[in-house]
C-alpha cells in the first residue's frame, strides 16, 4: 500500500471536517474521492499535501508513519497536489512557474533562465503538453494552467498526485485532456488521488473509489463493483435530524417569475417562478450556477439574455439599485464581504438600504431611525448590547438577520438566500429558518440556495435542482435527497450539455 | 471614546507644555498666527476627511488650491469683485474635484494614482497659464480674508468655523454622510445594498475640490498674491492632519473635530518649534514622527480590541 490514512481527524474552529478519515491508495490507481459540498474530501487531501496537520489519527506512507508539518515535507516524500484554484505567478512564465521556489541555487540569486527553460522544454516534451516554456501564464486557458501545475507537481519525481477538483473550471475537451494525462500517469506507475463529484467521471478513469460523508469515510471499493445508486445512496446517506418544522400554506400570487435567463457560460436559459408565501429551494453542487442565478437576477451580474417578472410587471435589473427598487433583496454567502459594514454601528447596518424613509431633504432624523431600528431589534429578536454596536461584534447569526433586516426595512419582497445558514451554529440556524418562514407567511417569495439538503428538502416547497449552468430537475416538497443528488451529479441530458460545452469553446471564459 | 479623546489629550498637553516653556506662546498676536497659517491646511483638510472616510486619497490637493488661487487672483487682477472672483476659484477646485472623481469611479483607477496624475496636471497647467510668476496686482481689501479680523477674531477662523459646521453636518447628519461612511467602510457591501457608490465618491471628490478652491483664495489673501508654485507639500500636511485626528486610510473612520485637532497639533508644533528656535529642518521631521505616532498608537489600541 502506497499512503494510508487511519481514523484521521480534523476541526476548524466549530466544525469538524473529519471525523474518521479512512483512505488506502495503491501505487498505479486511480483512486476517485467523492462526496457532497462539504464532506471532508479537500481536509483530507490537504492533510496528505501536508498543508493542514490532523488533530488525531495515523498517516501511513509506504507502510510506515510519517508526519508532515508543511507542504515540502509531503513533496520531499513524492506527494503533490494540483489545486483547484491556481496557485500561479500569473505574470510569470510558463518554465519560471513550473521552477518557482525550487531555481537552481546560483550566487547572488542569480537565475539562469535559459537552464531553466530547457529544463522545462524536457517536461512537457514529455508529457506531450502544448505548451511553451516561455509562454506567460496569464494568457493560458484553464486547462493550459492546469498542465503547468502538473509540470510542477511532476518535477522532481513525484509517486501520488492529488487532484483536487481538476475538471470543475473546463470544458468537454479540456476534460478529455485531462484524463489522458491522468491515465498516461498511471501508466507510469504512479498513483493519482482525484476529487470530484462528478459522478460520470468516475466510470471514466477511477479504478478504486472511496465516499466521505459529513467527515467519515463511509465506503471504499472497486469502482467496477458499485453502482452509481449505490455512491449517490452513501453520499447523502445521512439520518435526517429534525432542522425545521414548517407548515407550509397555499401560496399567493407570482412574485417573481424568469424565462430563458442566460448568461454564458455559467447560466443557461433558466426558467422559473417563485409565488407569495413560497420557500422555493435551489439545489446543486458547487459550480452548478446556483449563486451566478442569484447574482444575475439581483444585477451584481450582466444577463445575455432572458426575462424576468416582479410581481406581474416586467422588470430590467441592470444594477442592485434597480433591485432595490422593484422589492428583491439578496442576502449574500459572504457576509463580512458583501452583507454587511462590520465596523459600522448596527443601526447604520439596519437603515442602510432604507435611508430616505428615516430622512427629509437629505436630513437624517435621527429619532425616527431610532424607533424603527428598535422596531426590528424587537420583531427579529436581535441581540445586541446596543444600537451603536459595532455589527462585527454581533454572533454569525445575529449578523445574518441584520442582513434579512436591513432589507425587510427596505420593504423587499422577494428575497433571495445565498447559503444562509452558512457558518452560523444549530440554534442559529433554526431561528434563520423560522424568520424565513415569517417572511413567506407574510406574503413574501423566497429562493434559497443551499448546499445542505437536509435543509433544503425540510424547508423548502419546492426543490429547483441546477448542474452545469441549467436547471435539471423540479421537485416537491419533501424530495428524497437520493433523487435530489442523481439530478445534481448525473448526465441527465447528454445531448443538451453537449451542446452546453460546444457554447463553452465559443466562448472561452 | 478613547478615539475621540486622545488626539485631544496630545492637543491639550502640547497646549499646556508650550505656555510654560515660552512667554510669547499664549498671547493674542501669537494664537491669531496659528490660526492663520493652520487655516489653509485646515480647510484643505476638512474635504480630504470625507474623502479618506469614503476609503479614498487625494494627493491634487495642493495642485488644486494652486490652480484655483491663481486663476482668482488673475480674476481679480482684471478686475472682477471680490465675490465673483472667489466664486471662480471654488467652480475651478470644483472641476478638479469632479475630474478626480469621475476618473476614479468610470475608469475605476486607484484613486492615489488619479491624483497623482491630477496633481501633475493641475500644477502643470497652472505653471503654463501663469508663466511661473505670480500674479501681483491685487486690491487691497483682498487681504481682509486671511489678514482682517471680524469681532475680535480673526476672519479665517470664522471661515473656518463655517467650514467645519457645514461638514460635520454632511458627515453626522445627511444621507451623503451616512453613505460616504458605507462606501468606505465595506464598498461591496454598499454596492449589494444598492447605494449609488459612484455618485457618492464622485460627489465627495467635488466638494474636497470646492474646499481646496477656497484654500487657494485664503492663501493669496495672506500672501496677498497669486503664487503658482503655492501648495507644495499641503497634500501630506492635509492627509497628516487627518490621519493625526483618527482617520483610517482603510476607509470608514474619521470625524470633522478629529480632523480639526489634527490640524492644530500640527499647527501647535510648528508654531512651537518657531517659538523654541528649533530648526524648520527638525521640524518636518518630528511632525513626521508624529504622524507615525498617532497611526501606531491607534492601530495598538484597535488591536487590544479586537
Amino acid at each position: 500500500m502506497l499512503l494510508e490514512l487511519r481514523g484521521i481527524r480534523k476541526r476548524f474552529g466549530g466544525i469538524q471536517a473529519l471525523r474518521d478519515g479512512n483512505l488506502a491508495v495503491e501505487a498505479g490507481e486511480v483512486h476517485a474521492l467523492v462526496g457532497e459540498n462539504g464532506a471532508g474530501k479537500s481536509t483530507m487531501a490537504r492533510i496528505i499535501a501536508g498543508m493542514v496537520s490532523p488533530d488525531g489519527g495515523r498517516l501511513l506512507w509506504q507502510g510506515s508513519p510519517v508526519r508532515f508539518e508543511r507542504p515540502s515535507d509531503a513533496a520531499a516524500q513524492g506527494i503533490a497536489m494540483v489545486h483547484q484554484e491556481s496557485l500561479l505567478a500569473p505574470h510569470l512564465s510558463v518554465a519560471e512557474n513550473i521552477f518557482l521556489g525550487r531555481e537552481p541555487r546560483r550566487p547572488f540569486g542569480w537565475v539562469e533562465r535559459r537552464r531553466l527553460c530547457e529544463a522545462a522544454a524536457r517536461l512537457i516534451e514529455e508529457h506531450r503538453f502544448p505548451l511553451r516554456p516561455e509562454w506567460r501564464v496569464e494568457r493560458l486557458n484553464p486547462a493550459g494552467r492546469q498542465m503547468v501545475e502538473i509540470c510542477r507537481a511532476l518535477q522532481h519525481g513525484s509517486s501520488l498526485l492529488i487532484f483536487d477538483e481538476p475538471t470543475s473550471a473546463l470544458s468537454e475537451a479540456e476534460t478529455q485532456e485531462v484524463f489522458r494525462i491522468v491515465r498516461q500517469l498511471r501508466e507510469r506507475g504512479m498513483a493519482v488521488l482525484y476529487i470530484t463529484h462528478r459522478l460520470e467521471e468516475l466510470r471514466a478513469i477511477g479504478d478504486r473509489i472511496t465516499v466521505l460523508r459529513d467527515g467519515d469515510t463511509v465506503y471504499s471499493g472497486r469502482v467496477a463493483e458499485v453502482s452509481t445508486e449505490e455512491i449517490i445512496r452513501h453520499m447523502v446517506g445521512r439520518e435526517i435530524t429534525a432542522i425545521y418544522q414548517r407548515t407550509p400554506q397555499a401560496p399567493g400570487e407570482e412574485l417573481l417569475r424568469v424565462e430563458g435567463l442566460t448568461r454564458r457560460p455559467v447560466l443557461d436559459s433558466i426558467s422559473f417562478s417563485v409565488r407569495a408565501g413560497e420557500i422555493v429551494g435551489l439545489a446543486g453542487l458547487v459550480g452548478a450556477g446556483r449563486t451566478e442565478l442569484l447574482r444575475t437576477l439581483f444585477g451584481l451580474d450582466a444577463a445575455d439574455s432572458g426575462r424576468v417578472w416582479l410581481a406581474g410587471r416586467e422588470v430590467r435589473i441592470r444594477h442592485p439599485r434597480d433591485a432595490l427598487r422593484v422589492g428583491l433583496a439578496l442576502i449574500p454567502e459572504d457576509r463580512h464581504r458583501s452583507g454587511l459594514a462590520i465596523r459600522l454601528p448596527l443601526a447604520w447596518n439596519l437603515t442602510l438600504a432604507s435611508l430616505p424613509q428615516v430622512s427629509r431633504f437629505g436630513f437624517l432624523l435621527a429619532e425616527r431611525e431610532r424607533r424603527l431600528c428598535e422596531e426590528f431589534i424587537r420583531r427579529l429578536r436581535i441581540r445586541a448590547a446596543s444600537l451603536w454596536q459595532p455589527a462585527g461584534q454581533l454572533s454569525g447569526g445575529t449578523q445574518q438577520k441584520v442582513v434579512i433586516a436591513k432589507w425587510l426595512l427596505a420593504r423587499a419582497r422577494v428575497f433571495l438566500f445565498d447559503e444562509p445558514t452558512r457558518g452560523i451554529d444549530v440554534g442559529a440556524k433554526a431561528e434563520v429558518f423560522h424568520l424565513m418562514d415569517e417572511l413567506a407567511r407574510e406574503g413574501a417569495a423566497v429562493l434559497m440556495v443551499s448546499s445542505e439538503l437536509p435543509e433544503i428538502v425540510q424547508v423548502a416547497d419546492r426543490i429547483l435542482v441546477m448542474r452545469q449552468g441549467r436547471i435539471t430537475a423540479e421537485l416537491p416538497r419533501g424530495a428524497a435527497q437520493e433523487e435530489i443528488m442523481r439530478y445534481a451529479t448525473l448526465d441527465t441530458q447528454q445531448a443538451a450539455t453537449g451542446r452546453a460545452d460546444a457554447q463553452q469553446e465559443k466562448n472561452p471564459a | 471614546m478613547m478615539q475621540r479623546l486622545l488626539p485631544l489629550t496630545t492637543l491639550a498637553v502640547l497646549f499646556i507644555a508650550l505656555s510654560l516653556a515660552s512667554p510669547y506662546f499664549l498671547t493674542y498676536t501669537n494664537l491669531a498666527s496659528v490660526v492663520r497659517q493652520t487655516a489653509v491646511i485646515n480647510v484643505m483638510a476638512l474635504g480630504m476627511t470625507l474623502i479618506i472616510i469614503a476609503g479614498g486619497i487625494d494627493l491634487s490637493v495642493g495642485a488644486v488650491m494652486a490652480f484655483s488661487g491663481l486663476l482668482g487672483t488673475m480674476a481679480l487682477e482684471a478686475g472682477w469683485s471680490i465675490p465673483a472672483s472667489i466664486a471662480l476659484a471654488l467652480v475651478c477646485g470644483c472641476g478638479w474635484g469632479l475630474a478626480n472623481g469621475l476618473l476614479i469611479t468610470q475608469l475605476r483607477i486607484n484613486p492615489f494614482i488619479v491624483t497623482l496624475g491630477t496633481l501633475g496636471i493641475a500644477r502643470g497647467i497652472t505653471l503654463i497659464i501663469s508663466n511661473g510668476l505670480p500674479v501681483h496686482r491685487i486690491p487691497k481689501e483682498f487681504a481682509f480674508i486671511g489678514e482682517g479680523n471680524l469681532l475680535g477674531v480673526p476672519f479665517v477662523l470664522w471661515i473656518l468655523v463655517v467650514c467645519a459646521a457645514l461638514t460635520h453636518v454632511i458627515l453626522e447628519h445627511t444621507r451623503m454622510g451616512r453613505y460616504v461612511f458605507a462606501i468606505g467602510s465595506n464598498p461591496e457591501a454598499a454596492w449589494y445594498t444598492g447605494i449609488p457608490v459612484a455618485f457618492h465618491t464622485t460627489a465627495v471628490y467635488a466638494y474636497g475640490g470646492v474646499l481646496c478652491g477656497l484654500a487657494g483664495m485664503i492663501e493669496a489673501s495672506r500672501l496677498m498674491t497669486g503664487q503658482p508654485t503655492a501648495g507644495q507639500g499641503y497634500e501630506l500636511q492635509v492627509i497628516a492632519a487627518v490621519v493625526i485626528g483618527g482617520g483610517s486610510l482603510r476607509g470608514g473612520e474619521g470625524s470633522v473635530p478629529g480632523t480639526l485637532v489634527g490640524a492644530f497639533i500640527m499647527g501647535l508644533l510648528a508654531n512651537g518649534s518657531d517659538l523654541l528656535g528649533i530648526s524648520p529642518y527638525l521640524q518636518q521631521a518630528i511632525i513626521g514622527a508624529v504622524i507615525i505616532l498617532a497611526v501606531a498608537v491607534d492601530e495598538l489600541r484597535k488591536r487590544r480590541l479586537t
